[in-house]
């Protein structure tokens, strides 16, 4: 196991480095020199070099970059130019709203899948199944910002039971039942994409699943089908569903800057669409940086769990 | 290479599997008969009526997208404005025709020319083991970003707009053509066929056109119009967050952001757009079924 996490790590490092490299220089490219921008118009050159000198800039720009990541490192994100205050803070503020939203989003996903895709498979009616299909693909195609718009137009404004934005007034832990409602649209609007997508997955490997010769033996040995589905197919389906879920991460990432547009949920996503409306680069460089490096990892975490649950990947892996 | 070109091997077909030799359609005429009937056929059509009528905008709209009609503020839907007026008295139906047009431009620029590239970079990326390394390890770091993360990224250096929008599909969809085109690469390569063709004398040129390109069209075709669904998607998100097409120029995405807030009063104002990029968004995604399962019958 140590052996095949051994040869993953190396590719996945060389990527974030290289990605780390490319957002730190992407960023020093932009027109407009900071130091400019924070002192105004009609600051004098002396004050100007201060500044320079107090963010760092009058250094060469490998030594930039050396401090910058130095700095990331140890847990200082530096500070905000524009929107104010230390990125540390601004981060971790918007991180609890983010994850609350992508954890409860990748619940739902997974509870759906498991009750449509298990279902489908169960019900061998073609009807379920052609039905199953079609809204899957549906699911599948809409971006979050239709499926978004369309539930606030259904559920705030038609028929008005749910908020349409925001985020619960006295925090998530106060009251439950009032998270629950201003949680469930959001929710479901960045769920649907990544429910259908691993949905399709594990219908297709159950039907693999219950091709496979052990089906037939068991079949013929009398033991019903829904037994055989739920206690011998579905376990044996569930580590390609890691997988699939794993590659979702991309889905959730992009999915979560729309989806917090669109309820004014004050995540991560509204502070970098706020971090490049005001130019406030060393904000975006972190968050790009973040969703780079979660992204990575999460596919390096997939790997390996997909490893522990399947050995011959892991046999296979190390050689 | 050109040498190999030359010997009496190049003219000679056999060593292709020829499809049409064994009696099954050639591509071409298997697509269009997927785009004939069922999915196929509907996904066509949703995407045909979208793109006339933004062909046809100019005749289509009755008014400019950009004039502001006195005493028209946020109407409804009635007689003379179909899908109403937005919240600074603008025709929403002349901008929606109008908005997509942005779309036709990046669906016939950005993505073609990100297959493009990305066909090309596998392709001779998988000629020597050293570009081979090279290629996949830019591909991986251009995978890493998400596309959308991938549009902020860009529109943070490069600012907003049309040209940022086609930039950032361009670049998301190179590693996925260079991927495509290096696996039937490698795949071809592992053939019988290809191995007597070495041995006789044919080039790694030779194999690349001769083999590797006809076998990688048709997966190419459906990735194609997985990534037009794709291009469209991000246009749209791109818009939506106020880093893509910028106002006043009109937009199905920033048509979409305006109309959250004015749901109340001209709810068609948001219907209107959004059915526009279902339908191209779902419509491409039905040909790439519809593809895809020919495909799958005929091999």
């Amino acid at each position: 196991m140590l052996r095949y996490i051994a040869s993953r790590l190396p590719s996945a490092l060389v990527v974030l480095v290289a990605a780390s490299i490319l957002i730190f220089s992407l960023l020093r490219l932009v027109p407009g020199d900071p130091a400019t921008t924070l002192a105004g118009p009609d600051a004098s050159p002396e004050a100007l070099a201060a500044i320079r000198a107090s963010l760092g800039l009058d250094e060469p720009v490998w030594l930039q970059y050396v401090h910058w990541l130095g700095a990331l490192v140890t847990g200082d994100l530096g500070r905000s130019y524009l929107i104010g205050g230390r990125i540390t803070d601004l981060v971790l503020a918007g991180l609890v709203n983010t994850v609350v939203l992508a954890v409860a989003a990748m619940l739902l996903a997974v509870l759906f899948a498991l009750v449509v895709g298990v279902g489908a498979v169960l019900s061998r009616s073609r009807t379920v199944d052609a039905l199953v299909t079609g809204a899957n693909t549906a699911a599948l195609a809409l971006p979050p910002f239709v499926t978004g718009v369309l539930l606030v137009l259904v559920f705030a404004v038609v028929w008005p039971v749910l908020p349409a934005g925001g985020v619960p007034p006295a925090g998530f832990a106060a009251r439950p039942d009032i998270t629950v409602q201003y949680l469930l649209l959001p929710a479901v609007c960045l769920a649907l994409p990544v429910a259908a997508a691993i949905t399709r997955f594990l219908v297709e490997s159950l039907r693999t699943e219950l091709a496979q010769p052990y089906v037939l033996t068991a079949r013929a040995l009398g033991i019903p089908r829904r037994r055989i589905v739920l206690r011998q197919a579905l376990p044996a389906a569930l580590p390609s569903m890691v997988t699939a879920l794993g590659i979702q991460v991309g889905t959730v990432l992009g999915g979560a800057v729309l989806v917090e547009a669109i309820f004014t949920w004050p995540g991560l996503g509204q502070l970098v669409e706020q971090g490049i409306s005001r130019r406030d680069y060393p904000v975006v460089q972190v968050l790009l940086l973040l969703s780079v490096a979660v992204f990575v990892l999460v596919q390096l975490l997939t790997d390996v769990a997909h490893a522990a649950l399947d050995p011959r990947i892991r046999i296979g892996g190390s050689l | 290479m050109t040498l190999v070109e030359e010997t009496p091997l190049a003219a000679q077909p056999a060593t292709a599997p020829d499809v049409r030799d064994v009696g099954v359609p050639a591509p071409r005429a298997r697509w269009f008969t997927a785009l004939r009937h069922g999915r196929g056929l509907a996904g066509a059509l949703l995407v045909g009526v979208v793109l006339l009528a933004g062909l046809a905008a100019p005749l289509l709209a009755k008014y400019p997208p950009l004039e502001q009609i006195p005493g028209a503020n946020l109407v409804p839907p009635d007689a003379a404005h179909w899908l109403g007026t937005d919240e600074v008295n603008r025709d929403v139906l002349s901008r929606v025709l109008f908005g997509i047009r942005a779309d036709l431009l990046v669906l016939v620029t950005a993505v073609p020319l990100g297959a493009l590239v990305g066909a090309l970079a596998g392709l001779l990326s998988s000629l020597s083991a050293a570009t081979d390394v090279v290629a996949q390890r830019v591909f991986d770091l251009l995978l890493a970003f998400p596309v959308l993360i991938l549009g902020i990224a860009l529109a943070a250096v490069v600012g907003p707009g049309l040209t940022t929008v086609g930039l950032v599909i361009t670049l998301a969809e190179i590693p996925v053509f260079g991927r495509l085109l290096r696996g039937a690469a490698l795949r071809v390569r592992e053939m019988p066929y290809v191995e007597a063709a070495t041995v006789v004398g044919a080039g790694r040129w030779w194999v690349l056109r001769r083999h590797v390109l006809p076998n990688a069209v048709e997966p190419a075709g459906v990735q194609l119009a997985v990534s037009l669904s794709v291009a469209v998607f991000v246009e749209g998100a791109m818009s939506f967050i106020g880093i893509g097409i910028r106002p006043p120029d009109p937009s199905l995405g920033s048509i979409i952001a305006d109309s959250v807030s004015k749901l109340d009063a001209n709810p068609a104002m948001a219907l209107g757009p959004l059915a526009v990029v279902v339908a191209l968004v779902l419509g491409f995604l039905l040909v790439a079924q519809a593809l895809a399962a020919g495909r799958r019958v005929a091999g």
